[in-house]
């Protein structure tokens, strides 16, 4: 049974890798990569690593590709990009290089164990508790060492998104547009009257540049 | 033995079998009645009769629904991608069932000489399998609102992307109040620890962040972005018809369910009854469902009464309201625990 699962998963991972690879449309790319990760989150439930499972799981394929399938389902797709000349040399020779080091890694190492009957399962291996207390007691520092990262790059996320709405006033200005229409075709607030009517008057600008925010439209508004 | 099942015990092969069936069984036969429960309960809300043609006070509606559905000639758009068009519904209603599978509808019972969990798996990561059959469930909604080749659609499933993310945080956030006072993640473990006491009292905040967090993960009023129908039509399912919109259909029930046994398990004390009642262990089944019955009853409700949320306020309202009130939630939670 087990057996089976297993080259399940695996025939399953290293197809979703290749069809990573191998695919023009960018979208199934992704979704190839989603499947890669789901087929190896079984395999590390064959491995009886429970929670590591169910993190690659929610946080992988759950969270980060949703991103991904996300973003590439709004802009990618359509124009393929052709690779440049240098590009077409040096990508076999990375993965060459790659093919080697992990030949290497292999044969160094990873082949003793096939004959062997590998470690002995401990009861409660692979439990959040076990991981928990591994992540408190023996792992302590690289563990908060990588939470630190993640808050960093948490805190530059929203750093970088903060900046992108500082255009200038001027240029926020060319992307306006200020069109004449006819009373009373707009919107709620026009109707209830906290706006004028009509195109007689230029409308109030819907996005206040940043710095004087508390203009009149964003309060009309109404904000949480 | 796979390894994802963590019992004391030993089952055997078939009870485990017999076991999946019964619960696929029953919990198949109850969606229809739940679609006409809320059908005839949204009527009375809204001073009207509801379903009442077919059979008596029109309770066979579901069966002529179904009837149908399954008649009808598939067909999809010209512009959709063949293959995924059909594998999107099928990953819904895959990720729908397999969640059920950690309901627990009672103890350990003894059922012929053999000791009988009367749930489907009691995993050690618990609410984790539920997030993770949760994160593979929409790339059905994804998948299906992408391969319709419709705008619609396709705008659709973009705010499901979206929303989905967003309140899936608040979500596993709220309850981890209540693991740390369970002090263990097996989701029969969490109905012993509320022998005392059911934990919505303490973790009141905690609940209702998971409730509100409930309805957006299941795409309910006043959350039902994804599908409003005043602006996308019918969201990521508009091409779809037949047994696939079926297939959509009921695995936004089945998840319904699975969103309200949670709610029952963790903060409602599961299969317990108050007022020191202990009735014999064929009885717990009959208690959690009656249980799950209500905070469904609560879904319909609130359906029929609040209106439906603008985007923007939605993502607002997950990020800047439920987060930090979850996160507050745990971080007393902490400091209570552990002093």
């Amino acid at each position: 049974m087990s057996a089976v699962l297993f080259f399940i998963a695996a025939i399953g991972a290293i197809s979703g890798a290749i069809g990573v690879v191998m695919m023009r449309n960018p979208f199934y790319s992704v979704l190839a990569l989603a499947f890669h990760l789901v087929s190896l989150a079984a395999l590390f439930l064959l491995l009886r690593a429970e929670f590591v499972a169910a993190a690659q799981v929610v946080v992988y394929a759950g969270a980060v590709m949703v991103l991904y399938v996300f973003v590439v389902a709004y802009v990618g797709g359509g124009e393929q990009l052709a690779s440049g000349a240098v590009l077409r040399i040096l990508g076999p020779l990375f993965a060459l290089a790659l093919a080697i080091e992990l030949c290497i890694a292999m044969l160094g190492a990873g082949l003793k164990g096939v004959n062997s009957r590998g470690a002995p399962f401990v009861l409660g291996f692979g439990t959040p508790k076990h991981i928990g207390n591994l992540f408190l007691t023996k792992y302590l520092f690289p563990f908060e060492l990588a939470s630190i990262l993640l808050l960093v790059a948490a805190i530059g996320a929203v750093v970088l998104a903060r900046r992108r709405r500082g255009l200038e006033p001027d240029e926020q200005a060319a992307y306006r547009v200020e069109a004449p229409r006819p009373a009373y075709t707009g919107t709620m607030a026009e109707a209830a009257g906290l706006r004028p009517a009509g195109g007689e008057e230029p409308l109030k600008p819907e996005v206040e540049p940043v710095g004087t925010t508390t203009g009149d439209a964003t309060q009309q508004q109404g904000d949480w | 033995m796979i390894a994802f099942a963590n019992v004391n015990y030993f089952e055997p092969w078939w009870v485990q079998i017999v076991k999946s069936i019964v619960i696929f069984a029953v919990v198949f036969a109850i969606l229809p009645i739940l679609i006409v429960y809320e059908r005839k309960l949204l009527g009375r809300f809204q001073s009207r009769y509801g379903p009442n043609r077919v059979g008596p006070f029109g309770l066979m509606q579901p069966l002529a629904e179904i009837v149908k559905f399954a008649m009808k000639e598939p067909m999809r758009p010209n512009t959709s991608i063949a293959y995924l068009f059909r594998l999107a519904p099928v990953i819904s209603i895959i990720t729908a069932i397999a969640a059920l599978a950690i309901i627990p509808w009672g103890d350990v019972q003894h059922i012929f000489g053999q000791r009988v969990g009367l749930y489907g798996i009691d995993v050690s990561i618990g609410p984790l399998y539920v997030f993770a059959l949760a994160g593979i469930s929409f790339y059905g909604i994804m998948l299906g609102g992408w391969a319709s080749g419709s705008k619609y659609s396709f705008l659709g499933s973009m705010r499901g992307a979206a929303q989905l993310i967003s309140y899936e945080v608040s979500q596993s956030l709220s309850i981890v109040g209540v693991l740390i006072t369970a002090q263990t993640l097996s989701l029969t473990g969490i109905v012993h620890a509320q022998r005392g006491m059911w934990f919505f009292i303490p973790q009141l905040a905690g609940f209702l962040v998971f409730l509100v967090a409930s309805f957006a993960e299941t795409n309910r009023a006043p959350f039902d972005l994804i599908e409003a129908d005043a602006e996308l039509v019918a969201g990521y399912f508009t091409e779809y018809g037949g047994t696939p919109f079926v297939a959509y259909l009921f695995a936004e029930y089945a998840n319904m369910i699975v969103v309200s046994g949670m709610a029952v398990t963790i903060f409602f004390g599961g299969w317990l009854l108050p007022f020191g009642l202990n009735p014999p262990g064929w009885v717990d089944p009959f208690v959690v469902l009656a249980k799950i019955l209500l905070v469904f009853t609560f879904f319909v409700w609130i359906r029929a009464t609040l209106p439906r949320l603008r985007y923007d306020q939605l993502m607002s309202f997950g990020w800047k309201i439920l987060l930090p009130l979850a996160t507050l939630n745990l971080l007393v939670t902490s400091i209570v625990v552990v002093s």
